[in-house]
């Protein structure tokens, strides 16, 4: 590879002009001439209820409602708004056991803010109004908020292809004995000197995303099916619409919008189908529905919190002989994603250290609450949370010290990956925590902060994680890119990849920009239409710049084949002795036999006449590069965090002083954008660690859906953050780019749990490690 | 309900329109007078989305303001900080610090730091982090926001020029 150009390089992202300016139009600044406006009325009583009765008669006679619609009104099919089921073959999903179990309105209410009808109107006021005056009555039903609660065996049932409220666990037929494992865990645990094991509850943490959740539909004069939506996912929602409403492709268009952040919050459906319902319900008129905050809280889906046991056993000499596992995880109302997080939290637990036998099982139960699905890390923070503070209480029984144990005993390259089967093919890990450590100062740290006994203690903690560059092999990975080359030798790269602000259209660009050799500013990438974008999974699963950049790669590469081609036809010469230098192809060592990228784009679009010859001037058809790309591996990045705090003994208080991450990036094809995930993913990470849970009454009823309630850490909460960006290009990766989207949230989570053990010597089992936790680990500790 | 007759001067314009008592400075912003510039994040006052500047200085929150409580008044959206066709140097240093990311944030943000530096021109980082306290971003971690500011008060205040 010669020296890059744009890859690397520090260009101006595409979006921000218009971002900063405020121009940039968001789902709910768009407007349709004739708008109205959608209200769904939710049921706010009760998390588990059976609808006895509903009246509309009133708000039908309110002023400017155009329609009420109640569960009959509607189509009458099920669905499943999450998209997992469409990146498995039919087959696999049969193995999975998925079902279509939501409808657009119910009368079985499952959790709190479950949708029973809805209201259009000529405005957003009138139709709030309106759905003020529904009137519903209720039989209140048994409220089951835990796995615990769920499979109670008279426990009323959620639905009746799934006994015992079990919505999924590992398929016996893909997971014998429903585990994910390798290797005989019960005969290792035998040669264990060292057992540690507990039980411990990760949280249900809220991607508060900045924009709540804004859609609108038109059922057209076309008969076409229109919807404008942030998602993160624009041709599975097109192929999941056009399914539910029994519509060809051709007759569903999704307009994406600029997205206001997703990390996995819009990943699949989330109203698309309801806004739908509306649109189709008055045909040729645009429906806007805009979900307040609260609302869109209880309806997106939720990261999965449960109830997650471990148990791992070391030998003297530090040798991890066993890990078992089990994360019961409290599925909410819907089954949505109730396999791919319940397999992936195992999976991540799996691809990380060299236990001799490793046993995870999965489990997801339906519950009274709102639903779960992906976010950022899928599963990944959970694991983190658990699996390394047990490390950590491993570390502190065998006397090692938890970075040279993590070196010695993290999977590497050769080693089976999160995906047993797939070995990692680069892994920098080791760099990472060797950077860390002598960033944070380490060892000196760790000596210091032993033995502390006043009020306010420090301790610093470290974690590491692995995840992944798109879901190969567990799900289809595939990106269709176009290239459109203009006369004027300006390049449009036209796919479906949602940008959903973490600058996945910026670096496309800069790897569109480095493969054709043309400069960034001719560049253009163009996405957001359904009609003109070939096929692509979405924005997930840290794919985008992976895979998304290996079709854009491909398909400019194509480009780039065929400039060669015809300036080799009108040159004279073999493709193979020219070389492009500023957009123009030469003959090597023949500086005066050369053509322009600019007359061969304008030939192929002018395909003039020579008037005196009669003969066409240059070669003709305008170049086009095409890529359908499937990636070869999913080159895992792999990271480290080292966190330092200081608990205060008396109030509970935890503050963090400093987080250190350094990650295994592969290439960083744009360093502001991906410190810009670092940092962003550790602001959640710690959310997750200290602050973020979303809490229900013991009648379901939820608490604290609003920013009010739910604390996140602010401005003034972070700490003090250093990225370490370690560049190890990845064989597989455009450029060696690695993704890293997700990653940034991981590590932050288990560092801090640690640097909490360090300071006051006592792990906090639950997330959020809130003070009151704090205080009751020291009492408890105090007593023993 | 009770309706006003309220003229706005928005972005140095002049806009008379009629509201309800009841009608944010939001709804009055996006919905009567089109400046969809100015966002809705939580309508509460929490996430400082709606951030407006009041005579070109003091930053408010338009969900938790009555428009008619606004007759005669100056408002500045982030549509109206460019000069000229350049940004504003606030806006400048959005862009060059990778201070933006979805973008959601992003007009209240720059709105909120123009009047946190009209207040402090040379904050420290603490100040700077204290003042954009009510304003939620979800994608940044305040990391490049932080310093998008700090680099804008001194590019306002001359150093390094």
């Amino acid at each position: 590879m010669g020296e890059l150009k744009v890859v690397g390089k520090k260009v101006e992202r595409v979006d921000v002009r218009s971002k900063v300016t405020g121009g940039a139009l968001y789902a709910a600044d768009v407007q349709l001439a004739g708008m109205l406006y959608g209200k769904i009325v939710r049921c706010y009583d009760h998390a588990h209820a059976r609808v006895t009765s509903l009246d509309l008669s009133e708000a039908v006679k309110c002023k400017g409602v155009i329609k009420v619609l109640g569960p009959k009104d509607v189509t009458q099919k099920e669905y499943n708004a999450s998209v997992l089921d469409m990146m498995v073959s039919a087959d696999m999903r049969g193995v999975l056991g998925d079902i279509d179990d939501q409808s657009i309105f119910t009368d079985h209410v499952k959790h709190y803010g479950d949708a029973i009808a809805a209201v259009i109107a000529t405005s957003e006021e009138a139709a709030e109004r309106a759905a003020e005056k529904i009137k519903a009555t209720y039989e209140e039903l048994p409220v089951y908020l835990t796995a615990d609660d769920a499979k109670q065996p008279d426990a009323l049932q959620f639905r009746p292809e799934k006994p015992g409220n079990l919505a999924f666990q590992l398929p016996e037929m893909a997971f014998p004995n429903n585990a994910y494992a390798w290797g005989e865990v019960d005969d290792s645990f035998a040669e264990a000197d060292i057992i540690v094991e507990d039980s411990f509850y990760v949280s249900k943490q809220k991607q508060c995303q900045m924009e709540p959740g804004s859609y609108i539909a038109l059922y057209d004069d076309q008969k076409r099916l229109n919807c404008w939506t942030s998602t993160q996912m624009p041709k599975l929602v097109q192929k999941k619409l056009a399914n539910l409403y029994e519509l060809p492709m051709t007759r569903v268009k999704i307009h994406t919008t600029v997205i206001g952040g997703g990390f996995g919050a819009r990943l699949g459906m989330v109203l698309e189908p309801e806004t739908c319902a509306l649109a189709m319900a008055v045909p040729g008129r645009p429906v806007k529905l805009l979900s307040p905050r609260e609302e869109d809280w209880l309806t997106s889906p939720s990261r999965h919190p449960g109830k997650y046991w471990m148990k791992m056993g070391f030998k003297k000499d530090g040798t991890p002989v066993a890990c078992d596992a089990k994360f019961e995880n409290y599925k909410g109302a819907y089954y949505v994603d109730a396999s791919g997080t319940a397999f992936t939290t195992g999976a991540w637990l799996g691809g990380m250290y060299k236990f001799d036998s490793l046993r995870y099982r999965g489990e997801s139960y339906y519950t009274n609450q709102s639903i779960c699905g992906a976010f950022r890390g899928y599963g990944n923070p959970q694991t983190n949370f658990v699996m390394e503070q047990m490390v950590d209480r491993g570390c502190a029984q065998l006397g090692a010290d938890p970075i040279e144990w993590r070196k010695k005993w993290h999977k590497t390259i050769g080693d089976d990956g999160w995906c047993i089967g797939v070995p990692y093919n680069s892994c920098a890990l080791d760099e990472c925590l060797d950077r860390a450590a002598e960033a944070i100062s380490w060892t000196e740290k760790r000596v210091k902060y032993k033995n502390q006994t006043g009020v306010k203690r420090r301790g610093i903690g470290v974690a590491v994680m692995n995840h992944t560059s798109g879901a190969m092999p567990m799900l289809l990975e595939h990106t269709v890119c176009d290239v459109l080359l203009h006369q004027d030798a300006t390049a449009t790269i036209n796919l479906a990849c949602s940008d959903m602000g973490q600058g996945s259209h910026t670096t496309l660009r800069q790897v569109a920009a480095e493969t054709l050799d043309f400069p960034y500013d001719d560049i253009h990438i163009a996405t957001g239409d359904t009609d003109a974008a070939g096929f692509d999974i979405g924005a997930h699963a840290s794919r985008t710049l992976y895979v998304g950049g290996g079709a854009v790669k491909q398909a400019c590469e194509d480009v780039r084949r065929q400039l060669f081609d015809r300036a080799a036809l009108e040159l004279e010469e073999d493709a193979s002795n020219l070389y492009m230098e500023d957009k123009i192809i030469h003959v090597k060592g023949a500086s005066n036999k050369s053509i322009s990228v600019q007359t061969i784009a304008d030939q192929g679009v002018n395909n003039f006449m020579n008037p005196e010859t009669g003969e066409l001037i240059g070669q003709p058809g305008q170049i086009q590069g095409y890529a359908s790309f499937f990636p070869p591996h999913n080159a895992p990045p792999f990271g480290a965090t080292i966190a330092e705090v200081e608990v205060d003994t008396e109030t509970g208080e935890v503050k963090v002083i400093e987080l250190v991450n350094a990650h295994d990036v592969g290439r960083a094809i744009h360093p502001g954008v991906v410190e810009g995930q670092l940092d962003g993913g550790a602001q959640q990470g710690l959310g997750m660690a200290l602050t973020e849970e979303t809490y229900f009454d013991e009648k379901g009823i939820c608490l604290n859906n609003s920013f009010t309630d739910y604390k996140m850490f602010g401005p003034s909460d972070m700490p003090k953050m250093t990225n370490i960006l370690v560049e190890n290009p990845d064989p597989t990766g455009p450029f060696g780019a690695k993704g890293v989207g997700e990653a940034g949230i991981v590590p932050p989570v288990g560092a801090t749990a640690n640097a909490i053990f360090n300071a006051i010597g006592v792990q906090i089992l639950e997330a959020p490690i809130t003070p009151e936790k704090i205080l009751k680990a020291l009492e408890e500790k105090n007593n023993a | 309900m009770k309706k006003h007759a309220i003229t706005l001067t928005v972005n140095g314009e002049e806009r008379d329109l009629i509201v309800p008592s009841n009608r944010t400075l939001l709804d009055a912003l996006r919905d009567d007078l089109g400046y969809t510039d100015t966002k809705y994040g939580c309508g509460t006052g929490e996430c400082g989305a709606c951030t407006v500047l009041v005579d070109g200085k003091t930053s408010i929150n338009g969900c938790l303001t009555l428009a008619a409580t606004m007759d005669g008044k100056s408002i500045t959206t982030a549509a109206g900080l460019a000069r000229d066709g350049n940004l504003h140097p606030v806006q400048q240093a959005f862009i060059d610090n990778d201070a933006i990311q979805c973008g959601f944030c992003t007009p209240g943000m720059v709105l909120k730091a123009v009047s946190i530096l009209d207040e402090n021109p040379n904050p420290t980082e603490e100040e700077i982090r204290h003042g954009l306290e009510g304003s939620i971003c979800r994608c940044t971690g305040y990391t490049k926001i932080v310093d998008a500011v700090q680099d804008a008060s001194n590019r306002l205040s001359g150093v390094g020029e």
